[in-house]
């Protein structure tokens, strides 16, 4: 990094007088400014971007005054940091003054021999940020994709950076170069023929239970699975947050645009799980057909105390599809309840929620039905 | 596509490394080869896919794309050599600051001369919707159904000699298109995001005579054979594609036809159901997409429908009624809903009420009691035509027991609360029945 792509970020270093009493005085600006070295933009966390540079300061034996000053960028004053690289065993820094009104920190700096040392400076900046995009291009059988992510550089810090490290949470550091109020897309993840794994979602809780009485198209939600494990390709670091947009190959040389969803961090291991539309062509259509109070138990008053409901669920699915399909049905039962019948094999999530994987054939009609009693405590059992 | 798209290449000098330098050392002027557009119907958005001839030089290129006055996602951007893709790096795209509408590919090139490229985005502005008209016959029992596709472009763009392609589904999108395509900054800014400025999309008088004459040609070439539609499943979406190539200027619409199938056997059936439609019934039109209707090769995607119906020898038609319905995938059940009618009757009666089966409380009190209600079910059809007719009845409670008489019909539980009487009547055909419901109540509902 040159000096001159620092436009607003200054650097000064004087000796201090000894009588000097004002901060203002320790301030006189008549040395040069001291030569940058390597810099680095890291963006590991996304919440903020620490910019370290690193100079090499000519110190006098004796005290010196360290300005750091800036302007039209924001910088957060508190969390400027000055490491001492060499002769560290011979330099003492003193104290840190904020002079008023200015933004800028004086460092005091006590070195036992006049000599030049190597610093490196951090602090955070704001308003420069990266994003994380995936473009995914899976294969016409959707078991497979082409996995593109993409580093979206942000830089409205009103700096100019020219052949900076840019340094993510993994990997290589990369040199770049970016001026204020650009913003650069590169690509840094290409992986083919990732598996994917495809399905399709009914979870009674959020979506209509009868269809034909609605204007529109109840679509059964459709996901993309993908493994965050070396066996699929990937799996040496956590997969960043972003947005995912999904296309598929169409066989004839092109590609359509799937849909898109917005992922949060995948850790090694974990998964990613991309939804990205709704399928109209599995309809479920699912009705109450009992809901009887049984063992009905009353008090001395004659009073309800105590009852079971006897409660029958119903629901058709059908695949229109000219492929087979693997729903996940999610259905939930409320409160104390013992499954009587069902005829399909399910898997309890937790206390009220049941799945059910069904595997749908080709323009296939399938049923479930949960026969399930639940019990109910009348208030007045007090 | 044109008259905003501009599409440069250039050749970085090697001291020209300011952003600034580069976008003036224009080389060449690639044209467009070809253009691709694939149109979503459930949101606004289009993939369009160009073709492109770059010419460039071993070393390092700098392709500058710029599209002010549209509605493109810049951050949909992507470029792929189509060829020698393994001796070119496509190394960044670069939003340059304080210009708009512009993106500048940095390119590492092993080789010199001709690459073609496939250039894709998303844009705003292009859409489609089906419609469709339906003939009955005389007698109504069989329709002829034609299907159309209206296309529109309101993208700022003219496109010419495109192949288009429609996409039938529904699809996730977290961020609109055209909000991505109005940020002053492709990807935003970092902090709280600034109010977005819009930008203006050029009127389309200043282009009507060229778009004009282009549409009129393009019309003339329609004229001369009707252009099909090829449909294709892909995931869970159908896509259409038309034959050949269209050229759709910006605010203009072009209406194609979609499909024509004769003969299509469909059911008139009428509907009553008090808690859904009033004390009416409704006008149905029931067949099924599938292969005994002559349909059922592809879903039919969601649209308006205007039915007629043949009313003389000298082909004169009366207007049946309008019905708009959502997607049919293959298989499915299709009802037309033609609105209420009044030449088919459903009238329930209460014919008759009593209490029954009363408990008691050891205080003396009414704990409990049976409601019996007698119903008869009046259904008139004062058509010239057989119909049929479903009635529905909703009960309040979920404990309740049914008798029926009469010696036709059936009645089906549709769920713990309603049942469904369906009843097929002939030409002028009077039909009644009863049935009697009884509620429990209080300790009887136990």
């Amino acid at each position: 990094m040159t000096r001159k792509s620092y436009l607003n970020i200054t650097f000064t270093i004087g000796v201090a007088l000894l009588f000097l009493a004002t901060p203002l005085h320790a301030r006189i600006k008549m040395v040069a400014l001291p030569e940058r070295g390597d810099a680095t933009i890291r963006l590991d966390n996304p919440q903020a971007t620490l910019i370290q540079e690193e100079r090499i300061l000519t110190l006098q034996k004796g005290l010196n005054n360290v300005d750091f000053s800036w302007k039209g960028v924001s910088i957060d004053a508190d969390s400027i940091r000055l490491a001492v690289l060499t002769h560290s065993d011979k330099v003492t820094l003193i104290s840190v003054s904020y002079p008023p009104h200015e933004a800028a920190l004086v460092w005091e700096i006590y070195s036992e021999e006049a000599f030049e040392v190597a610093v490196r400076i951090s602090y955070l900046l704001s308003n420069i940020d990266r994003l994380i995009t995936y473009k995914g291009v899976a294969d016409k059988e959707e078991t497979r994709m082409n996995l593109k992510s993409f580093l979206v550089l942000r830089n409205f810090s009103g700096e100019n950076f020219e052949d900076v490290s840019v340094l993510l949470d993994h990997g290589q550091s990369f040199k770049q170069t970016i001026s204020h109020e650009e913003t650069k897309q590169l690509l840094f993840l290409n992986k083919d023929t990732v598996p994917i794994e495809k399905f399709w979602t009914f979870d009674a809780r959020k979506l209509p239970w009868d269809p034909e009485k609605l204007d529109s198209n109840v679509g059964i939600p459709v996901t993309y699975r993908i493994k965050n494990v070396e066996t699929a390709g990937l799996g040496k670091f956590a997969l960043l947050g972003g947005k995912v947009r999904v296309f598929q190959e169409d066989g004839h040389k092109s590609t359509i645009f799937l849909g898109e969803d917005s992922t949060s961090l995948v850790p090694v291991g974990e998964n990613m799980e991309i939804y990205i539309g709704d399928s109209r062509d599995i309809v479920v259509t699912q009705h109450k057909m009992r809901d009887t109070p049984i063992n009905v138990r009353r008090n001395r008053k004659n009073q309800v105390v105590l009852y079971d409901t006897d409660e029958v669920i119903k629901a058709a699915i059908e695949n229109f599809k000219d492929k087979q399909a693997m729903l996940t049905m999610v259905q939930h039962i409320p409160g104390q309840w013992d499954m009587e019948e069902c005829n399909v094999q399910y898997k309890r999530i937790d206390a009220y929620t049941l799945e059910f994987e069904i595997a749908l054939p080709t323009h296939s009609k399938k049923e479930l039905i949960m026969h399930y009693h639940r019990r109910n405590v009348s208030d007045r059992r007090k | 596509m044109k008259r905003k798209l501009i599409f440069f290449a250039t050749i970085a000098v090697l001291l020209g490394h300011s952003i600034a330098i580069a976008k003036v050392d224009l080389v060449i002027l690639p044209k467009r080869d070809t253009v691709q557009l694939t149109i979503y119907n459930s949101a606004d958005l289009t993939l369009v896919r160009e073709q492109r001839a770059l010419t460039l030089k071993s070393g390092h290129n700098r392709l500058q794309f710029s599209w002010a006055n549209t509605l493109i996602d810049p951050t949909s951007l992507d470029m792929l050599p189509t060829m020698h893709a393994d001796k070119i790096d496509i190394l960044d795209l670069a939003f340059p600051p304080r210009v708009r509408n512009l993106g500048l590919w940095h390119v590492q090139s092993q080789i010199s001369g001709i690459v073609p490229v496939e250039i894709t985005y998303l844009t705003s502005g292009l859409s489609w919707r089906a419609f469709y008209m339906g003939t009955l016959s005389t007698d109504e029992k069989i329709m002829r159904l034609q299907g159309y596709v209206r296309v529109s472009n309101t993208s700022g763009e003219d496109y010419e000699d495109a192949q288009v392609r429609m996409i039938v589904g529904k699809i996730n999108l977290i961020d609109q298109i055209a909000d991505l395509a109005r940020r002053q900054h492709p990807y935003g800014r970092p902090g709280p995001p600034p109010a977005a400025a819009i930008p203006q999309v050029a009127e389309a008088e200043a282009v009507m005579p060229k778009a004009k004459r282009a549409l009129e040609r393009a019309e003339k070439i329609m004229l001369a054979k009707p252009k099909e539609i090829r449909k294709e499943g892909l995931s869970e979406y159908f896509l259409y594609s038309i034959e050949g190539t269209e050229t759709i200027p910006h605010g203009w619409s072009k209406r194609l036809p979609s499909f024509e199938v004769h003969e299509i056997p469909v059911v008139n059936l009428y509907k009553y159901e008090e808690e859904r439609y009033g004390n009416q019934v409704i006008r149905f039109l029931s067949f099924k997409n599938d292969k005994d209707h002559k349909l059922g090769d592809t879903p039919i995607p969601g649209g308006t429908m205007k039915v007629y119906r043949n009313v003389s020898e000298s082909a004169h038609l009366s207007y049946e009624g309008r019905s708009s319905f959502k997607y049919i995938p293959v298989d499915e059940d299709v009802e037309l809903s033609l609105g209420s009618v009044a030449n088919v009757i459903v009238k329930p009666t209460l014919m008759d009420y009593k209490t029954d089966q009363y408990l008691f409380h050891n205080n003396g009190n009414i704990s409990g009691w049976d409601e019996i209600r007698d119903f008869e079910i009046e259904t008139k059809n004062t058509r010239d035509i057989p119909v049929k007719v479903e009635i529905r009845r909703n009960f309040k409670t979920k404990s309740w027991d049914i008798t029926k008489t009469g010696d036709f019909g059936v009645y089906e539980k549709v769920d713990l609360d309603t049942v469904k009487f369906t009843l097929m009547l002939g030409a002028h055909e009077v039909k009644k029945f009863h049935y009697i419901l009884t509620t429990h109540h209080g300790r009887r509902a136990d």
